[in-house]
């Protein structure tokens, strides 16, 4: 089945930026010189020429209709001649060389449903993932979550009074395709019940060896069901990372009742004082409780509110919580601790305290 | 059914309050394409039974490229006949996420005549995501997207789409041109972006100092995060202030730094720079006073990844720093021989930072041919089980 | 070279056949029985990386996906096959 010779325009890559870039960018591209920040969600950037470039942000829900993103097109013609761009954390930003208007934008965006700020101490919006709009491994939503802890939080988005940046994450599972792993707060999505290995189908859409591979923990083991060949799954060597489904689609977790939500807190990614590090296990399951999840929004504003009464000022969510001891934050989130929160996985150990550093 | 208007009493709940609403958006989006009716019934039912209704992805894609393009298929095809195929494209984004109304319009028309209307402003990787189409028209689109100058971004076993922190367009402290680079490294291996070649997928990721805005040493495979070498660039007029305006430059910018190289005598700041870790807190707490040295370039890192399948990692240092105008060439050496030996040695679905944890970082400096240095390392091994190798 | 780009994707593409359904090959397998067979000094990854582009031009080969890119036969559209 060779296919007729048409001409087909392959391999561009993307457009160069620069066609782009705000004229005031381009002249002064890498000649910046200092920012200032004139209000929650309203940057000035200086450069050695004296010349300004202003950034309005505001948020957006990540899933954006073509319309609204014409919409966006239409403000950028009448405030910026043209010129926006998007963040790493799915804000939009309006790049504007004349800062009369800077009001006006904010209203008109205000007016639209989509709140100006994320910028400095306050906090950016969530990055996250598909969960049920898109995703057949998900073991949550991801949008509605998003949506429903924003609501609570909208506030601390539109003012920067928090002690220092605060990041928040959502994955609806391990796969974790918005690398949560290193946030101030992370959303996890996880599943509690081994797979439902669907043996009439295994032989004909998997292939064994693969699947047995595939798992970490070494749980998955050839088995022959019904005169056919399948697999077993060893339950207690189970941890339900979902690997096996991902290369075989006999191997479903979904699960209504077990499926939820893991909350994950005390990560960075910036080397800003101290070092980069993973977001710890906080609470190690909440249930789904579609549409408005008010046992994860009241989770995520609790450890929040706490976070901002009590850490110092610059500390980020893990340098507060390395100060007071996890003790401490325990006892202030009023979260329980279990035994869910020690580690037992490989060199768990790295995790033990293995001193009598004990704050009373 | 798909004529009748679709009852979604959960999701409107999600259209309630102040942050902005994707139900909304799916309902905008209504007027470009009738498949959205069924993604909002898919959708509510999911909500209604706390569970997913989409299938495994499966081979779809545009011809010759392997990836770029996610195969999603509905389990519900007879209840949901328009969401029965569902696929994304991931295409990708301009350096730095930079656009014009123009190129944002054409992107939008494209889409509306391919597809559900439907976005996502970027993927965590960093396209732009084409969410619900057709597999007819996927070629159709994929043709008119050339012919307006973009192209897909990666997905599979392959260089996956780089991208790039702000940089030199708008951020004072950027070490090295990051949105440059990254177009170039992208221009670069356009074949390892389309056609998956590696055990794994691959990403590069470019920040252009240690804030690293692109989470590069989280989410990289090739963390590029710019620093420099020599002293911090001070102006003691705006130090003062700042501390005049009321920052305890004592407290809050000394008593921060990690390696407490600083000291404030109440008028002058000292810095002992030989004793920093260029870690940015002093910089970002006084932007105007302070500003990262002259001699500038990059840390590269190498090995992130989230925890599927071994568990997850940051990046570890591998080479200290590299020199602004070197950084190109350095990566391009560097990355052929890493692809070389990942490829040699890697096993499917195993990424870099996990076959280095397998072989052994040494025995992975010796196989790309570069020597051990301290910085790689926050301590010397602390176990003496120690592979001898007869050294000849 | 001792044979022509083309006849290199012949002959990958007359591996896949052989192996469908028993193991799934990835574009580094192809490059590696290859270059086994032909010989360090004769071929080498470009040449394949050359093949394997022109074995997907032509239709005869596509990729696919299962927790990782394969080299597979095209076969009917639909999610993975039930
Ligand atoms: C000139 C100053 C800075 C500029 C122009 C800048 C630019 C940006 C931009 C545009 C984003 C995406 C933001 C969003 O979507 O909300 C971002 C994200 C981020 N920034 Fe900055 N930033 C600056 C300072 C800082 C500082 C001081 C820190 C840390 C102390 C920092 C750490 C981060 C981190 C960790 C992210 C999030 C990355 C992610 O998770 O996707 N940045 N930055
Ligand atoms: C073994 C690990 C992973 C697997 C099996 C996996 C699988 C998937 C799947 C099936 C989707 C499709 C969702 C849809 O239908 O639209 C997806 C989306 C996506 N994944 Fe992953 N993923 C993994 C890890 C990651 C990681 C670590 C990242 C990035 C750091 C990532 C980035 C993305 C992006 C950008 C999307 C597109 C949409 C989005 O942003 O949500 N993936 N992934
Ligand atoms: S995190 Fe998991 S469920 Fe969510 S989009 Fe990625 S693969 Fe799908
Ligand atoms: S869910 Fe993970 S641990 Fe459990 S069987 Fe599958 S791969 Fe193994
Ligand atoms: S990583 Fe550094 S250089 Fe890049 S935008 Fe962030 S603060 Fe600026
Ligand atoms: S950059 Fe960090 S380590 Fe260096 S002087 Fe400033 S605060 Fe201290």
């Amino acid at each position: 089945m060779a296919a007729e010779p048409v001409k087909r325009i392959t391999d561009i890559g993307p457009p160069n930026f620069e066609k782009f870039l705000h004229p005031v960018i381009k002249k002064n591209y890498g000649l910046w010189k200092y920012h200032d920040n004139l209000a929650p969600g309203v940057l000035c950037h200086v450069a050695e020429s004296g010349d300004k470039i202003f950034t309005v942000r505001a948020a957006s829900p990540r899933l954006l209709s073509t319309t609204t993103i014409r919409q966006f097109a239409d403000l950028a013609e009448k405030y910026c001649g043209g010129y926006l761009r998007f963040t790493s954390r799915n804000n939009v930003e309006f790049l504007l060389d004349n800062q009369a208007n800077i009001e006006p934008l904010k209203k008109e965006l205000l007016a639209l449903g989509f709140p100006v700020g994320g910028t400095n101490n306050a906090i950016s919006n969530i990055v996250h993932t598909q969960g049920w709009v898109h995703c057949h491994s998900s073991a949550t939503d991801a949008s509605g979550i998003v949506k429903s802890v924003m609501d609570a939080l909208c506030d601390r988005f539109t003012h920067e009074d928090l002690p220092a940046k605060l990041r928040i994450a959502l994955a609806c599972c391990l796969n974790m395709c918005g690398a949560v792993h290193c946030s101030d707060i992370a959303i996890l999505g996880v599943h509690r019940k081994p797979p439902k290995i669907k043996h009439d189908i295994l032989p004909k859409v998997c292939e064994v060896p693969t699947l047995i591979a595939s798992c970490p923990t070494g749980a998955i083991r050839p088995a022959t069901v019904d005169g056919k060949q399948s697999v077993e799954v060893v339950e207690e060597q189970c941890m339900f990372c979902a690997n096996c489904y991902t290369v075989c689609p006999a191997m479903p977790l979904n699960d209504p009742e077990n499926d939820g939500i893991s909350i994950w807190v005390g990560g960075k990614v910036s080397n800003a004082r101290s070092a980069p590090k993973f977001s710890k296990l906080a609470i190690p399951f909440i249930p789904n409780e579609p549409p408005r999840w008010p046992g994860v929004v009241d989770a995520v504003v609790n450890i929040v509110e706490v976070y901002a009464k009590n850490a110092k000022k610059f500390e980020r969510m893990g340098e507060w919580i390395e100060r007071i001891g996890w003790p401490k934050f325990f006892e202030l989130t009023g979260i329980p601790f279990t035994k869910y929160h020690i580690d037992d996985f490989r060199l768990a150990g790295t995790t033990y305290a293995r001193s009598t550093h004990i704050r009373f | 059914m798909a004529d009748e208007k679709v009852q979604t009493k959960l999701l409107d709940e999600l259209e309630k309050g102040p942050w902005p609403s994707f139900v909304k958006e799916i309902k905008k989006a209504r007027k470009v394409s009738p498949v959205c009716d069924d993604l909002l019934g898919q959708l509510e039912l999911s909500y209604e039974e706390k569970v997913g209704h989409w299938k495994h992805g499966g081979i779809v894609g545009v011809m010759g490229y392997g990836g770029g393009v996610i195969g999603r298929y509905s389990d519900l095809p007879e209840k949901f006949p328009n969401v029965a195929h569902f696929h994304t494209m991931r295409i990708n984004q301009p350096s730095g996420w930079f656009y014009t109304s123009n190129a944002l319009r054409t992107l939008c028309d494209i889409w509306d005549r391919h597809g559900s209307g439907l976005t996502n402003m970027h993927g965590s990787t960093g396209d732009i995501v084409f969410l619900g189409t057709k597999t007819d028209e996927l070629e159709p689109c994929f043709k008119e997207l050339t012919e307006a100058g973009f192209d897909l971004g990666g997905s599979g076993s392959c260089m996956r789409t780089p991208s790039a922190c702000v940089g030199k367009a708008r951020c004072e402290w950027a070490c090295y041109d990051t949105m440059k680079m990254c177009n170039d490294i992208t221009h670069q291996y356009q074949d390892e972006l389309h056609r998956p070649p590696f055990p794994y997928k691959f990403k590069f990721k470019f920040s252009g100092c240690p804030n690293d805005c692109v989470a590069s040493i989280a989410r990289a495979d090739l963390s590029v995060i710019g620093t420099w070498k020599d002293d911090i660039q001070q102006n003691d007029a705006e130090v003062a202030a700042y501390a005049a305006k009321g920052l305890d430059v004592q407290d809050d910018v000394c008593g921060r730094c990690p390696t407490k190289c600083m000291k404030w005598d109440g008028k002058k700041l000292t810095i002992n720079n030989r004793e920093c870790v260029r870690c940015m807190h002093c910089i970002n707490a006084m932007p105007k006073a302070l500003a990262p040295g002259k001699e500038r370039g990059a840390t590269l890192l190498i090995g992130a990844k989230a925890p599927i399948v071994q568990g997850a990692l940051l990046s570890s240092v591998l080479v200290p720093f590299v020199p602004a105008d070197e950084l190109m060439d350095t990566i391009k050496e560097l990355i052929s021989r890493v692809w070389d030996f990942w490829d040699e040695y890697g096993k499917n679905r195993e990424r870099v930072g996990e076959l280095i944890q397998r072989v052994g970082m040494g025995n992975f400096l010796d196989a790309i041919g570069l020597d051990p240095v301290p910085e790689m390392i926050t301590a010397p091994r602390d176990n003496p089980y120690i592979y001898f190798k007869d050294e000849a | 070279m001792a044979v022509t780009t083309e006849q290199l994707a012949e002959e990958m593409y007359q591996m896949v056949k052989e192996t469908m359904g028993k193991k799934n090959l990835k574009a580094g397998d192809l490059t590696k029985a290859m270059i086994a067979k032909y010989g360090e000094g004769e071929i080498n990854k470009d040449d394949c990386k050359h093949a394997i582009r022109i074995l997907m031009d032509s239709g005869r080969c596509v990729y696919s996906y299962f927790g990782g890119s394969f080299i597979t036969l095209p076969h009917k559209e639909g999610s993975a096959p039930e």
